[in-house]
């Protein structure tokens, strides 16, 4: 890595490769993971004071403010502050054959475009997502108050480090990081088996990604004989490694990506991991809102938009395809779910599984902008959806079922619920001018402007996130006309999820133990009011629909030049990549490619920088990312003219198609009756989880099983059996003398006499 | 008279007055002559050159029958003297630790328990095989005492297993290191019993003489550490074992069979561990994960912890038959990061049976509500056992692994940087990362049952106030236990984000012990890539 040094290029702002911050990072970056660390010391110290006031929930979302004006601050820097920020020397050690080789990771910040953009919606979104949380976990004042800041603050901290970290070391700190604060989030409710074992399978399954995401450090390791980016980045940049040999047609283009993406899957509930993300919703709804729809599960996009370079350096993107099918393949697998769901708030956490599999189809199918701006806009509308549920479910009792909600935008103090829920519904389906609709439709643009014979299947791939658009647009608008609009009625779900110390909404569990709460589970059943949100709950959904509305704007920014605001971050960071038909600086003179690299440097071998891109495919003969609005509009209308069709209530809100009049009754049924035991299945989650289980827990419990029996019978009935051998041996060489501890002592002068004549024999042997 | 022998005699000097002073005082006395050696301990680790933490330092030699080369050396280079450090700190901990465990004979408890340390001191100074081998078969003793008298119900079967099976182990390994003397004797003509003049001539055994002192050394060293498939005694010995016996077990006594192996099977025989690491590191691996299942279903706690021990010490082994430097530093990083928090994982379960009487995950449950400051530290030592980044566990299981994955000749082969050879490789770390995704699953497990969940009231009494149902809350941690615990969970953090000066300690030593591979290592490799060029 070191002969490297020096002789490098400039990559700066290479408009078609990726960009590598070459300059330093200010050290004050590091109060955006400082602060929340801060407040999680804080919130450890204030349980120890057995503070039972909103402080804890102030002073997190004051210092968690303080990050947020960080990252403006680091974001109105530009590209100048753009570098490496090294705080402190966190693991070094030798690696031996060579002097100076070794394996460094610091405690060290790597800002580029990449980790500003998601540094600025991670510690926005934070902020005002802990400020709902100050009220939504109110009545739990007190330790569990603390408990939940203290994990809220440690998720931010970890979250930054992931996101900024200037190697996959401490990238991985964060990884595991967000991970034990998932675990400890979502298992909030602990008296609550369903929420314990959910966080304990999130926490699993995630380990599982994990060891992928682990081998590919040691493969990176060994292959780059680095872990910090910087380095790494030049080497891949040159297409060589730590020894200078050409690394494009090797392996090493193959398996790494690929062990990044099962990391990656995993953190991101995509196929075959995604099971943890639904059970993950018996969190804390704020939790599910920044936690598993806003940031962390965005972490695995953000880890191959990262290592973008490495995928890219493979000729066949072998790793780039698969990333792009399984993408797609999650995101219409979710939806077909969430057809047949009924929690609002599982049909939510289906709906971000889904969304995230359209940010991994746009990665896969080279649309590196579009993927990365859909993080940005899902953050917001998904957060304010959310958020919005949240407040239906702690107004409710937890109620969560739409079968049982109808027409609760009309009730007294949830309109400002009801309208912010309206504006992510919009932006969620795709609706013309949404922020959702602009992000959307460059991934789905990308789809069909990526030639087959880069990505194999691309054209298929556009054509089934087409229909998952439209699917979407529906499932989303069937949720708003059930619960939202239509004559009003609920019932009341059996508990308060904000009255509670780790009891969540399974208080009838417990009853027995807690007579008040047998009290209160009375009056939930004669005279139950809703419990309408308050101010900070309030202001938190406002803050993030009109957030949702004018992150929209963002398209519109740098539009020319870098296709969006999205594109001029992304062009300034790793993923910087020449989609197809959306080539930066396409009408740009050559001068912005690569610098010829140095005489004796080996040529880059691999298909960034300098490589002709084969022709951009087109949609029906016209440019994808022009007629793609007036597709994906067509079809989003169609999903919801579809939602109101079959569930909206009769009148305006129905857009005077719908007939709904109760609740529960809707034109669905009879057609769902149809299908026989589809719906049925899909409403099962077409029993992936029970297959799961059969298939590996099962057998990996009885496997346990046996082997636990195994050690005692077996293994240690073999030692038993030679330890009474000798005694055996001694009553029958000296009867009178047959004490217990004498035939041990013979047995163990008999037993290593035996062991040595075989130790000779294998000596002779061998 | 050095540093090292005052580090010894102390402990000894004061396990004799405990014998001879009134039962009354032996918890005072053994209190003090715990904290006592502190202070030699943080001369000697501030006077310690780092820079050379390969040499031995504050040597000293005590003459005993110069004619047979016998002596009583002392010495240490950086791996011993941070485990000297462990065994220091890890002293009061186990004795503060049994203040409210042992109600009687206090005489015999902490008696053994202070000498146990001058033993364990001895066996990591010891640069003379006979002061090593005496050591290390005087830490059986107290031990055995400990679980003999002071366990749980099957603690005399436990006791005599333990006993009987290390020991016999340790008579193996001591057929393997007479030979090694001999085999000296034979060359130089003269007795000898220096460790390190006994390594440069053991080297020089022929192949077939190195394989069998390495089966006879690994055979007793793998008891000690458990390896599998050696391991049944140590799940009985830790569940039987009070508290202060299973912390010292699992955080000590264990690391003498790591300490063994990297000291005299990696420092004696290299050709064989060459030959023999595959086979050494299949165990390892099998161990990891094989021991990981059973702790799954286990229902007794402290069993569970007992087997994860196991499944860890599994990863140690791992590090250290990977052959370079990342493998055996991390290796012996482990030791000391094992000790620490499953040291703490085995205090946290010994303050729950105190005060409920039973360790059975059927009937513990919901702790996090009855008793937060517990619930706070078991849910800490139990991620830096699953290996979170940021606590201890993770730096050394990490280093383990990669030093695993660097460790193979195609690394050689296709001219990586820093690859030196090696017979493991990346589809060992594979399956030993496993080991990773199954220590989450049992700890979790563990977790979810005990300490989240419905809160159970079990028949046990919260320290003694019980009002006729069982149902008076027991009461959560004292100002002992949480000081106590508190240290421990230190350290676990200060390793976890700063382990480099500890890790660059341990480098020194870790190359001399490297040195003579690299040789071996690097012809292995162009052998293979002759055959590689021929096929």
């Amino acid at each position: 890595m070191t002969m490297f040094a020096g002789t490098l290029p400039t990559l700066l702002a290479a408009a078609d490769g990726p960009f590598i911050a070459t300059g330093s990072a200010p050290q004050w970056v590091a109060l955006m993971p400082g602060l929340p660390l801060l407040g999680a010391a804080l919130c450890v110290l204030f349980a120890c004071l057995n503070v039972k006031s909103k402080l804890p929930g102030y002073a997190t979302v004051a210092l968690l403010a303080g990050g947020f004006v960080t990252a403006l601050a680091a974001f109105l820097q530009g590209p100048d502050g753009y570098g490496v920020a090294t705080i402190f020397r966190w693991i070094h050690a030798s690696i031996g054959a060579d002097a100076d080789a070794s394996i460094t990771a610091n405690f060290g910040f790597y800002m580029d475009g990449l980790s500003m953009l998601w540094m600025l919606f991670v510690t926005g979104l934070a902020t005002v997502i802990g400020l709902y949380s100050t009220e939504y976990v109110a009545s739990d004042k007190g330790l569990g108050y603390c408990r939940f800041f203290f994990a809220f603050n440690l998720f931010v901290f970890s979250m930054a480090s992931l996101v900024m970290a200037d190697n996959l070391l401490l990238l991985f700190l964060g990884w595991e990081g967000v991970g034990l604060c998932s675990y400890l989030l979502i298992g909030y409710f602990y008296k609550k088996p369903e929420a314990v074992a959910a966080a304990k399978k999130a926490f699993i399954i995630n380990r599982i990604g994990d060891l992928g995401l682990l081998m590919a450090i040691g493969a990176t390791f060994v292959v780059f004989g680095t872990l910090e980016f910087r380095p790494l980045f030049e080497m891949i940049a040159q297409g060589v490694d730590g020894k200078g040999q050409a690394i494009g047609h090797t392996w090493v283009v193959v398996v790494i990506p690929l062990l990044l993406t099962a990391g990656a899957f995993g953190k991101s509930a995509q196929l075959f991991f995604y099971v943890w993300l639904p059970d993950a919703m018996e969190g804390p709804t704020p939790v599910s809102a920044l936690i598993h729809a806003a940031t962390m599960v965005t972490a695995g996009v953000y880890l191959i938009a990262r290592m973008f370079p490495l995928y890219a350096a493979d000729d066949a993107m072998v790793a780039l395809t698969v990333v792009a099918w399984c993408g797609a393949i999650t995101a219409f697998w979710a939806a077909t779910i969430e057809f047949a769901q009924y929690d609002i708030k599982r049909i939510m956490g289906y709906s971000t599984i889904s969304q995230l599999g359209f940010m991994f189809a746009g990665l896969g199918l080279l649309g590196t902008t579009g993927a990365v701006f859909h993080v940005f806009t899902h953050a917001f509308f998904k957060a304010t959806l959310f958020l919005c549920c949240g407040a239906v479910m702690h107004g409710f009792g937890g109620q969560l079922s739409l079968r049982r909600l109808s027409g609760v935008m009309w009730m007294k103090g949830f309109g400002i619920t009801g309208v912010c829920m309206f504006i992510g519904c919009l932006s969620l389906s795709g609706v013309p001018f949404t922020a959702g609709f602009f992000s959307k439709d460059m991934i789905l643009a990308q789809a069909f402007a990526t030639p087959d014979e880069m990505i194999g299947g691309a054209t298929f791939i556009g054509l089934l996130l087409l229909l998952t658009a439209t699917m979407t647009a529906y499932y989303t608008f069937r949720v708003f006309f059930r619960v939202f609009v239509g004559p009003r009625h609920f019932e009341p779900g059996e508990d308060d999820h904000g009255h509670d110390d780790g009891l969540g909404h399974d208080a009838h569990a417990h009853h027995h133990h807690n007579p008040t709460e047998e009290e209160e589970g009375d009056a939930l059943h004669t005279g139950f009011h809703p419990h309408a949100p308050g101010w900070a709950m309030n202001g938190a959904m406002v803050l993030l629909a009109v957030g949702t509305i004018l992150v929209a704007s963002l398209y519109f920014v740098n539009k020319k030049e870098d296709h969006g605001w999205a594109g001029t971050m992304v062009r300034h960071s790793t993923a910087a990549y020449p989609s197809p038909g959306l080539a930066h600086g396409k009408d740009k003179p050559a001068a912005t490619t690569v610098e010829p690299l140095p005489l004796g440097a080996p040529a880059p071998e691999h298909g960034q920088a300098g490589k002709p891109h084969a022709k951009a495919g087109t949609f029906l003969g016209q440019d994808p990312f022009k007629i793609m609005y007036y597709v994906s509009a067509v079809l989003g209308l169609i999903g919801i003219l579809a939602a109101a069709w079959f569930h909206a209530p009769k009148g305006a809100w129905g857009l005077g198609i719908g007939n709904r009049e109760l609740p529960s009754k809707v034109r669905m049924d009879a057609v769902a009756a149809r299908f026989g035991p589809i719906p049925k299945w899909a409403e099962n989650k077409w029993y992936v989880d029970e297959l799961y289980h059969a298939i590996i827990v099962k057998p990996l419990l009885v496997l346990s099983h046996v082997f636990h029996a195994f050690d005692k019978l077996v293994i240690d009935g073999l030692v038993d059996l030679v330890g009474a051998l000798p005694r055996w041996l001694g009553t029958l060489l000296r009867p009178s003398q047959s004490g217990v501890l004498h035939g041990y002592a013979t047995g163990m002068v008999a037993g290593s006499a035996v062991l040595i004549v075989l130790v000779v024999l294998v000596a002779m042997w061998s | 008279m050095s540093l090292l022998h005052l580090l010894i005699l102390t402990p000894l000097t004061f396990a004799v007055a405990i014998a001879l002073a009134p039962a009354s005082r032996a918890r005072t006395i053994a209190t003090i002559g715990c904290l006592v050696p502190i202070g030699p301990m943080l001369v000697a680790l501030f006077n310690f050159d780092y820079s050379r933490g390969d040499l031995l330092q504050f040597a000293a030699n005590i003459d005993w029958i110069p004619q047979m080369g016998l002596s009583l050396g002392v010495g240490v280079d950086s791996v011993s003297l941070l485990l000297i450090a462990l065994t220091i700190l890890l002293g009061p901990i186990c004795v503060i630790g049994s203040y409210s465990a042992i109600q009687d004979n206090h005489k015999v408890f902490y008696g053994w328990l202070t000498g146990l340390q001058a033993a364990m001191v001895g066996v990591f100074a010891a640069t003379d095989l006979v002061g090593f081998y005496i050591s290390f078969e005087f830490t059986l003793l107290p031990l055995y005492v400990l679980i003999n008298l002071f366990g749980s119900s099957n603690r005399k079967r436990a006791a005599t297993k333990f006993f009987l099976y290390t020991f016999t182990g340790s008579i193996i390994a001591l057929a393997g290191l007479v030979y090694v003397v001999l085999h000296h004797r034979g060359i130089e003509g003269a007795w000898t019993f220096d460790i390190p003049t006994l390594a440069s001539t053991a080297m020089k055994m022929s192949a077939g003489e190195q394989a069998l002192v390495l089966l006879a050394l690994m055979l007793g060293f793998a008891v000690k550490v458990p390896l599998f498939p050696v391991h049944t005694w140590l799940p009985l010995a830790h569940t039987e074992a009070p508290t202060a016996g299973s912390v010292i077990l699992a955080g000590v006594l264990l690391k003498l069979g790591t300490y063994g192996i990297y000291r005299f099977v990696l420092g004696f025989v290299p050709e064989a561990v060459i030959a023999y690491a595959p086979l050494i590191a299949v165990l390892s691996i099998v161990g990891i994960i094989y021991a990981g299942l059973i702790c799954w279903v286990q229902k007794d706690v402290k069993k569970l912890v007992a087997y994860s021990s196991v499944s860890h010490l599994g990863f140690c082994v791992l590090g250290l038959v990977a052959l370079n430097n990342i493998g055996l530093t991390g290796s012996v990083l482990y030791m000391i990061n094992h000790g620490l928090s499953t040291g703490a994982l085995f205090l946290c379960i010994g303050m729950v049976y105190e005060r409920f009487h039973t360790r059975s995950m059927d009937e513990l449950g919901g702790l996090a509500g009855t008793m937060p400051i517990w619930s706070s530290f078991m849910v800490f030592f139990v991620m830096a056992s699953v290996g979170l980044p940021g606590l201890n566990g993770f730096v050394s299981e990490f280093m383990c692994i990669i030093g695993t994955f660097q460790s193979s000749p195609a690394w050689v082969l296709e001219g990586r940087a820093g690859a030196a050879g090696g017979s493991l490789g990346p589809w060992f770390a594979f399956a030993a990362g496993f080991g990773v995704i199954v220590a989450a699953m049992y700890l979790l497990y563990m977790t979810g049952r005990v300490i989240w969940g419905t809160p159970k009231h079990p028949h046990g009494h919260g320290n003694g106030h019980e009002d006729g149902h069982g149902h008076t809350p027991p009461s959560d941690l004292n100002t002992r236990e949480i000081g106590l615990l508190s240290v421990l969970a230190v350290g676990c953090l200060v390793l976890g984000l700063y382990p480099t000066p500890v890790i660059e300690a341990i480098e020194p030593s870790v190359e001399r012990t490297l040195a003579p591979y690299q040789d071996l290592l690097e012809a292995r490799a162009q052998a293979l890539m002759l055959t590689e060029g021929e096929g």
